[in-house]
């Protein structure tokens, strides 16, 4: 359980907020790059921490991230006309370039010396793999830009989807924290088909292990960005088949690799308190991806989703109750009766509600994980609150992480045993069974 | 609007059944050595519902519980829904294998802290205890066994 007021200080993220203020200590993952496809193309509303902002990728190329208003009247700038250096409100004609800074005011007589006086609040918006990042923090105390793997990895060795899912961020991150949901709701409880059936995870030694050893034990791992959680099943000769997945704060997680396939991961990144987007990439650390691989991906297999299309709304969603299918649960072909990772996940924790009272919880002792989460969550929060202590994961050192699975034996500490196993390396693949 | 769409809503969380829950876990907590105890005894000076708080005893079978105390084991370990153990490097590791054994012949959970308040963890004292905890927190703090129990509700 957790008290009333450190539920809303860890899952209120809007301007003021303590949460949101760390949040504004870390570049975000905002729009796919193809949703502002060219220079001059229309521009796109986000809502990012609670913010309503527009972003626009002007016929100069230039990226821009500012308030979604028009500081006049406050006409929404989605209807706004990209012109030149900038876009223009179409109700009375004011221009703003992509700093947000007024450059045309047309019904000014003193036109120029008015425009310094007008600027929307903007923030930095770069390009950074196939994704737009955006920084909404105090512009001194801004990080160098994210150098995450699968951002940073050549086009053709990465994939990134993202969906919309309804309830708030916290909850979606416990989820990929919390290893010991895996073996039932993915994996199918102990007779399940579960991970053997997706293309993505099919194949490798890992998931016999994982179906052999029905209850995992856990170990977790203070690291420098966040934390470690390994769990460990029984493996040949006395040895630990360990996953260890890494937590980076506040929302970046990494799903231990299977095999020789890519590797996932997650943001989970608040929209506003009550919906978030979940950010789903798969890459590989030395090999393009495979067509199959990728037509996988963007049939929603692995951790990515079906959406429809135009749209980061998953087909099976909450208006059509997930698609759950009856005759496949009672049958055992899917445990949950949904199909998918990513809406497995999706369709519990937003059943939770959209935020999610834990002063209601039945926690036991293998929740430990996210306790120890939530602690350091709240730490860092009071720490930048109270002392303007900076938070960790936002430095390149945080972010070259990687997820590792691996059999090593019972006597050794599973941080000794992967070393640098843990490091995202050039040329060098990931650490896998 | 779908069963799911209906169900989601703040709105009718409000509608979710208000009753106050009855304290959950009976938990024993277990310091393993000299510093370990230090930090259970500074825990334990909190007002706690169904925790109840021993250190290690050098003799088998037996526990010690905060007073000075001691106990048989096994009648004081088998009615609690799980056990949290906590050590350092100094770990008793034959008491820790007598608590674990319990815990396992009575399916009673268990978690283990390790403080490491004395220096790097050793394997030896990784080795102590990994088999006996089901979730092991490396390093753990004072304020990691806090948490745990407020959590868990103890």
């Amino acid at each position: 359980m957790l008290r009333p007021d450190i539920n809303d200080l860890l899952t209120q993220t809007g301007p003021g907020t303590p949460m949101g203020d760390l949040f504004r200590r870390y570049w975000q993952p905002v729009l796919h790059t193809d949703e502002l496809p060219e220079d001059g193309c229309p521009p796109v509303r986000v809502k990012l921490l609670s913010e309503r902002l527009i972003a626009v990728r002007t016929p100069e190329g230039e990226y821009g991230l500012m308030d979604e208003f028009c500081a006049h009247r406050g006409i929404s700038l989605f209807f706004g006309r990209v012109e030149n250096e900038g876009i223009r409100c179409p109700y009375h004609g004011w221009k703003y370039n992509a700093n947000g800074q007024a450059i045309d005011v047309p019904s000014e007589l003193n036109n120029s010396e008015f425009c310094k006086n007008v600027k929307l609040r903007s923030y930095p918006l770069v390009k950074v793999g196939d994704i737009l990042w955006a920084y909404l923090g105090d512009p001194e105390k801004q990080p160098p830009l994210p150098t995450w793997e699968f951002a940073t990895v050549p086009e053709r060795q990465t994939y990134t989807s993202k969906r919309l899912q309804e309830c708030n961020w916290l909850q979606a991150l416990e989820g990929g924290i919390d290893s010991s949901h895996v073996t039932w709701l993915h994996g199918g409880g102990p007779s399940g088909h579960g991970l053997e059936a997706d293309p993505l995870f099919a194949g490798s030694k890992g998931n016999q292990y994982n179906k052999n050893d029905v209850k995992p034990f856990f170990e977790v791992v203070e690291n420098e960005g966040g934390l470690l959680i390994g769990a460990r099943r029984n493996a040949e000769d006395g040895n630990y088949y360990w996953r260890v997945t890494p937590w980076v704060l506040p929302n970046f997680t990494m799903v231990p690799p299977r095999g020789d396939h890519p590797v996932h991961g997650h943001f989970w990144v608040p929209i506003d308190d009550e919906n978030c987007w979940a950010w789903s990439f798969d890459y590989h650390p030395t090999r393009d991806l495979t067509e199959t691989e990728v037509d996988a991906m963007k049939a929603g297999a692995g951790v990515h989703s079906k959406n429809i299309p135009g749209t980061y709304l998953p087909v099976a969603n909450k208006d059509n109750d997930y698609l759950i299918d009856r005759e496949k649960q009672k049958a055992g072909i899917l445990f949950s009766g949904v199909e998918g990772i990513a809406i497995q996940d999706s369709s519990l924790q937003e059943s939770m509600g959209p935020v999610v009272d834990r002063t209601k919880e039945r926690l036991v002792a293998t929740d430990a994980g996210i306790i120890k989460a939530r602690q350091k969550l709240r730490r860092a929060v009071e720490a930048l609150r109270d002392n303007g202590t900076e938070p960790v994961g936002n430095v390149p050192e945080h972010q070259k992480i990687r997820s590792v699975a691996i059999v090593l034996p019972a006597d050794r500490p599973f941080v000794e045993g992967i070393g640098d196993g843990f490091l995202a390396r050039e040329g060098v693949g990931q650490t896998t069974v | 609007m779908s069963a799911c769409a209906r169900a989601i809503t703040a709105e009718e969380a409000a509608f979710r059944i208000d009753y106050p829950l009855a304290y959950g876990r009976d938990t024993g907590v277990i310091a393993f050595d000299r510093v370990a105890e230090e930090a259970v005894r500074q825990v334990a000076d909190n007002p706690w519902g169904k925790a109840h708080f021993y250190t290690a005893s050098l003799e088998s079978d037996e526990l010690i519980s905060l007073n000075g105390e001691r106990r048989d084991m096994r009648s004081e370990i088998e009615h609690s829904d799980s056990v949290i153990m906590v050590a350092t490097n100094a770990i008793l590791g034959d008491a820790v294998a007598e608590v674990g054994a319990i815990c396992r012949e009575l399916s009673i959970m268990t978690a283990g802290l390790l403080l490491l308040e004395d220096g790097d963890l050793t394997g030896k004292t990784l080795m102590a205890i990994r088999p006996y905890a089901r979730i092991l927190l490396v390093p753990a703090d004072r304020e990691d066994l806090f948490q745990l129990l407020t959590a868990i509700r103890a």
